[in-house]
């Protein structure tokens, strides 16, 4: 194998052992920081698809943003909710039926899905352009933003701006009557 | 093979320099503090106290490892090497010279942004992980401290980046300089190219850049948790913050996380707004100062001159400034600089359309 590919499997079978941890852990902190992990070699597996800009975006956005906050709402909520998260519940129940149901009906759509297309020949994998890794991804994707979905963009800068807007509105102080 | 091998003595360099330069740090900051204080600092240890922070090292080398009994043992023995991991990786795409530099990446700026952004993870851990109210609070202060002032100095950046066109390190810099392949514009106007020098830095090219460039200074130092912006480790009211709880090497680890972020974030400046490792001094007529003073060697020392003025001011203002209330801290980021680095993108957007078209 090459380096590369062992570097594949590695960072594939951390994402894996992780985020079966982070469901499965107790201690709701160390779970937390665990997902840190996850999202970071999840990072890297973006890297070995040539997406560099998707893997960096992840970083940002999950670890300087999503993570930091969950932290914040567990470090600043109340014990007494947090232990009732914390407690070991054993055995199975009626109501853990139907999320068994779902998850392997998903997991059945997906093998189903994978299994009946033909990844290499598929028409619009064909018909793209190839990328190569010193490519400048960056430019490729701000002129394909300003051109071919600038409505897209707009319409979720727009929704950016309702939930800055919101969330300003929500921390206000009330006027006292 | 010998391609790995380069990686790896790539790396081990950069180690090598952070930890050289915070020792180098460590001594010049007591002695800086001293002249300001009108004192004289360390003077026992070697000529001028000169081997002072040698022995500081030899001393936390010696001491025991001491973990809290109620410690989360693996949080608390992670959140050092977190800490010092997201800084240390900030280097990988800092250019140092004309065709020197670990990793030549199309992203160059939005990673090493990205990257420091783990630090906040690692300085939770450590206060988490301390189980001490102190060290908790002060890592609650330091990360909504970072992650405020992580907005004025992204878009500080970016105006920068606006009028450079590249988010990669290496490109900024070159296009700062006489080997540029473009022509370069003083204010907009006068084409310096042939001349270079200080005339075809980034802050001279667009001026509104020198006011980003504050904006950058100053979110900077909140970043790096540095006075006036130290509430997170105010020792007055929280002992030393989120590493009240470290000792021996670990407390190094952190220590030496927190001077090569100095240095880091000098460096980004310097690259973005400052000209990188051009040289200042220009060419006139067939004095060419500029094309002697240019090329690998030189850019080295320029680079590192440079930053090292920056991290000098850095220190200086920790001296002067007393610290700033959380309340005026929060206010000043989301008043007063957010909204000015909004405006510097704002105006950098238009020169860029109408002086450099």
């Amino acid at each position: 194998m090459s380096p590369e590919q062992i570097l594949f499997y590695f960072f594939a079978a951390l994402t894996l052992i992780s985020a079966f941890l982070v469901v499965t852990m107790q201690n709701l902190v160390r779970s937390i920081f665990l997902f840190f992990v996850t999202i970071f070699s999840l990072a890297a597996m973006f890297v070995f698809a040539l997406a560099d800009f998707i893997a960096v975006t992840q970083v940002v956005i999950y670890v300087g943003g999503v993570l930091v906050l969950m932290l914040f709402a567990f470090m600043l909520s109340n014990r007494e909710l947090l232990s009732g998260l914390q407690a070991v519940q054993t055995g199975f129940k009626m109501s853990h039926f139907a999320g068994l149901m779902i998850s392997l009906g998903f997991l059945f759509l997906l093998y189903m899905a994978i299994a009946s297309t033909d990844i290499v020949n598929l028409p619009w994998i064909k018909e793209s352009q190839q990328i190569s890794p010193g490519d400048n991804t960056v430019h490729q994707i701000g002129i394909n933003t300003m051109t071919r979905y600038l409505l897209p963009f707009e319409v979720v800068s727009v929704f950016l701006l309702m939930a800055l807007i919101g969330a300003a509105h929500l921390a206000r102080k009330e006027k006292r009557s | 093979m010998n391609f790995y091998l380069t990686y790896v003595l790539v790396a081990t360099a950069l180690f090598a320099f952070t930890a050289l330069f915070t020792l180098f740090a460590l001594y010049s900051e007591r002695k800086i503090s001293a002249f300001i204080q009108d004192r004289l600092g360390p003077m026992e240890v070697g000529k001028y106290g000169s081997l002072q922070a040698f022995a500081d090292i030899l001393k936390m080398l010696q001491k025991e490892f001491i973990i809290p009994s109620a410690a989360d043992k693996i949080l608390f023995t992670l959140a050092p090497i977190v800490i010092f991991v997201s800084v240390y990786l900030g280097f990988a795409a800092l250019p140092w010279a004309p065709d020197v530099i670990p990793s030549s990446l199309n992203l160059g700026i939005f990673y090493i942004f990205a990257i420091l952004s783990m630090e906040t993870i690692g300085i939770l851990m450590a206060g988490w992980g301390s189980n001490n109210k102190y060290a908790l609070l002060g890592s609650m202060r330091s990360v909504a401290q970072m992650v405020s002032y992580e907005i004025p100095a992204a878009i500080a950046l970016i105006s920068a980046v606006m009028i450079s066109q590249s988010l990669n390190m290496q490109e900024i810099s070159i296009k700062q300089g006489i080997l540029s392949p473009e022509r370069i514009l003083f204010l907009g106007v006068w084409d310096v190219k042939a001349i270079g020098g200080f005339l075809a830095w980034s802050i001279f090219q667009a001026p509104h850049l020198i006011i980003a460039y504050v904006i950058y200074f100053i979110a900077s130092l909140a970043e790096c948790n540095r006075a006036p912006f130290d509430i997170p480790e105010a020792e007055s009211e929280l002992v030393a913050g989120f590493h009240v709880e470290y000792s021996g090497l670990r407390f190094a680890f952190i220590f030496l996380a927190e001077y090569s972020m100095m240095f880091l974030v000098g460096m980004i400046g310097v690259i973005l707004f400052l000209g990188g490792w051009n040289s200042p001094v220009p060419n006139i007529g067939s004095i060419k100062l500029a094309a002697w003073t240019t090329g690998i060697g030189w850019g080295i020392f320029w680079i590192v001159v440079k930053t090292l003025i920056v991290v000098a001011v850095q220190i200086w203002i920790r001296w002067t400034l007393p610290r700033l209330r959380v309340d005026q801290l929060m206010s000043f980021c989301w008043k007063v600089l957010t909204p000015l680095a909004f405006l510097c993108m704002l105006i950098s957007g238009v020169w860029r359309l109408t002086m450099m078209s």
